[in-house]
């Protein structure tokens, strides 16, 4: 909250939903509907007149609700520059104001058109008693929306700064054993350890430059193929990765290091564990709007059971799909004895959040 | 002193062999890529010290290290690894020589000037503070001189024999020198106690039989029985391994 320009979004600032929006306006019509019925509930006995009075009751509530939308679609641009305690008040003043302006125009031309059919009260009493009503549900209506909006905000801060952490995450180990590999390549072949730092470097640097909502599946499978020299250096001939993945568009938008961590996965826990190495089988293929990627790896028999860093790094792609792109993406996991595959579908084309 | 080196990965077998070429106090006898040739490079080649990188595939380091303690030498031993943050807070505390990769030239002269044999109740330790699996994959054995790997799996019935104890395993069988009482406390969640001298893979238990004199024994899938009184169940074991056959899931 101190610091606005790490807020999450531009909208989260503001916390009234957009009054513009078709949506908006129902909830709040319903809303002000409930409202009508426990005013004339509140009021009235159910015998006879109680239908009349939801009526005028509702005719009278529903317009000011419409009224309020309206304002504050308009009034939107101004509130959002402040911050939510002045917004707060700034918004109540407004709503109260017109509640009171409404209520006199409507005391006015019903005194025109014969007041004592509609409205019982004096002129004071109508208006005292209506701006008391309506503070208390403005009150009440803008309380429950600045708690729900904390709420969404906190939810969304939550799982980016989860992210961020997971991602920054890049294994240890890996990182150590290339820096090995890199001291010894030093002396027998300076150009490849040369080249190694390099690929390390452009790496480290996609690794901690943070979580990126989206890339290009071009850029993403660069990383992965950077990832992959590193790992060919310190493992030799034991890793083969084949890649069938033409099918797929390149243009495509994808969580950025989503698909380096699961071959970080198949290598650590699938190649490195088999004495003869063996083969990373990538596949990629589109169907209508869905893309799927399927990455499989052998595994070892007795290091079957010991897999809880997988989970981790899984269940932070999951997390970071579900972000992107609700439930219209999955992941799901094929064990067999000798094979452990991984399979992702998402969306092609859709606007990432 | 005579160096052997252990490590999956060849840069990394490279950068050790330079760093020790280099002084002239020690000398590389061999490089093995994983713990089955370390160990039968070990027994050959009879190295003072062996540094033995801890993850690998197979056999890894800690089980490694535990088999050299068949041999008639064991060599005295310094892990190497990369980032395993509980295996190193688990050598310290059993004060077992370690180098972490990159490995730096002084940090190596230091524990090659160090490097201890460890026993096995050491090592038994440091898989424990590791957080590691502590029951090894395979057992070894010693035939006439050379080394034999036997995996756990394959094994059906471990039987006291005088001094040694014999593992009867799926091709044959072997003496080797783990009492019944550690087999039994390393291996309790796959193999069951029949007798007091006989220790039996409960998934390689086909049925319990009667026999003529009122005793239980043990029919073993394979189709051969343990027979004769050595190999029956005694009575103070019957409840037991009828309750390890009743919790097997098949």
């Amino acid at each position: 909250m101190s610091n606005p320009a790490e807020t999450p979004s531009r909208d989260s600032q503001v916390f009234l939903p957009d009054f513009c929006a078709a949506g908006t306006i129902l909830v709040v019509l319903l809303v002000a509907e409930l409202v009508a019925i426990l005013l004339t509930l509140a009021a009235h006995t159910l015998a006879g007149t109680f239908l009349t009075e939801l009526a005028k009751m509702s005719m009278y509530v529903l317009w000011l609700a419409l009224l309020g939308s309206a304002v504050l679609c308009r009034a939107r641009p101004y509130i959002e520059h402040l911050e939510p305690a002045r917004a707060f008040v700034v918004v109540f003043l407004i709503l109260e104001l017109m509640c009171l302006v409404f209520a006199e125009i409507t005391f006015q031309v019903t005194a025109v058109f014969g007041a004592g059919a509609i409205i019982d009260d004096s002129h004071t009493t109508f208006i005292l008693r209506s701006s008391a009503i309506s503070s208390i549900i403005i009150a009440l209506a803008l309380r429950y929306l600045y708690i729900s909006s904390e709420w969404r905000r906190s939810i969304l801060l939550e799982a980016q700064a989860r992210i961020s952490a997971l991602q920054a995450l890049i294994r240890p180990h890996f990182l150590f054993n290339s820096m090995n590999t890199i001291a010894s390549l030093t002396r027998s072949d300076p150009a490849r350890a040369e080249e190694a730092v390099e690929d390390l470097a452009d790496l480290l640097r996609a690794n901690l430059g943070g979580p990126k909502d989206h890339t290009t599946l071009k850029e993403e499978l660069e990383v992965v193929a950077i990832y992959q020299r590193i790992e060919k250096l310190r493992l030799g001939d034991r890793l083969k990765v084949r890649w069938n993945i033409e099918e797929l568009p390149m243009r495509a938008l994808i969580p950025s290091l989503t698909i380096q961590p699961l071959l970080e996965n198949a290598i650590y826990h699938g190649i490195e564990l088999l004495p003869e190495g063996g083969e990373v089988i990538v596949s990629g293929r589109r169907t209508g709007d869905q893309l799927h990627i399927e990455m499989s790896n052998p595994v070892s028999k007795t290091s079957a059971g010991k897999k809880s860093g997988n989970k981790m790094a899984l269940s932070n792609i999951r997390q970071r799909f579900e972000l992107a792109y609700g439930n219209k993406a999955s992941i799901s996991v094929v064990e067999t004895d000798d094979l452990y595959t991984v399979k992702i579908v998402f969306p092609y084309g859709e606007n990432l959040s | 002193m005579k160096i052997l080196i252990v490590d999956d990965e060849a840069p990394a077998r490279d950068r050790l062999r330079q760093l020790i070429e280099e002084s002239d106090e020690h000398v590389v006898v061999g490089d093995a890529g994983n713990g089955l040739e370390a160990l039968e490079m070990t027994a050959e080649l009879d190295p003072d010290i062996v540094l033995l990188d801890i993850r690998m595939p197979g056999l890894n380091g800690l089980e490694t290290a535990r088999h050299f303690n068949a041999l008639e030498k064991p060599p005295a031993v310094v892990f190497t690894t990369a980032y395993d943050e509980y295996a190193v807070d688990a050598f310290d505390a059993q004060a077992v020589g370690y180098i972490l990769k990159p490995v730096r030239r002084e940090r190596l002269a230091k524990a090659l000037a160090r490097a201890q044999k460890l026993s096995a109740a050491t090592l038994s330790a440091v898989a424990d503070g590791a957080g590691m699996q502590n029951r090894r994959q395979h057992i070894c054995a010693r035939v006439h001189g050379e080394l034999r790997l036997i995996q756990v799996e394959d094994i059906r019935y471990f039987q006291a024999d005088q001094k040694y104890t014999r593992v009867c395993f799926v091709g044959g069988e072997h003496l080797i020198d783990d009492s019944i009482k550690q087999l039994e406390a390393e291996f309790a969640d796959s193999f069951v106690r029949i007798h007091r001298s006989a220790l039996v893979a409960v998934s390689r238990i086909h049925s319990l039989e009667k026999t003529s004199d009122g005793h239980v024994s043990v029919r073993l899938r394979d189709g051969d029985a343990l027979e004769g009184d050595q190999l029956g169940i005694s009575r103070r074991h019957l409840a037991e391994v009828r309750r390890r056959l009743k919790g097997r899931a098949d």
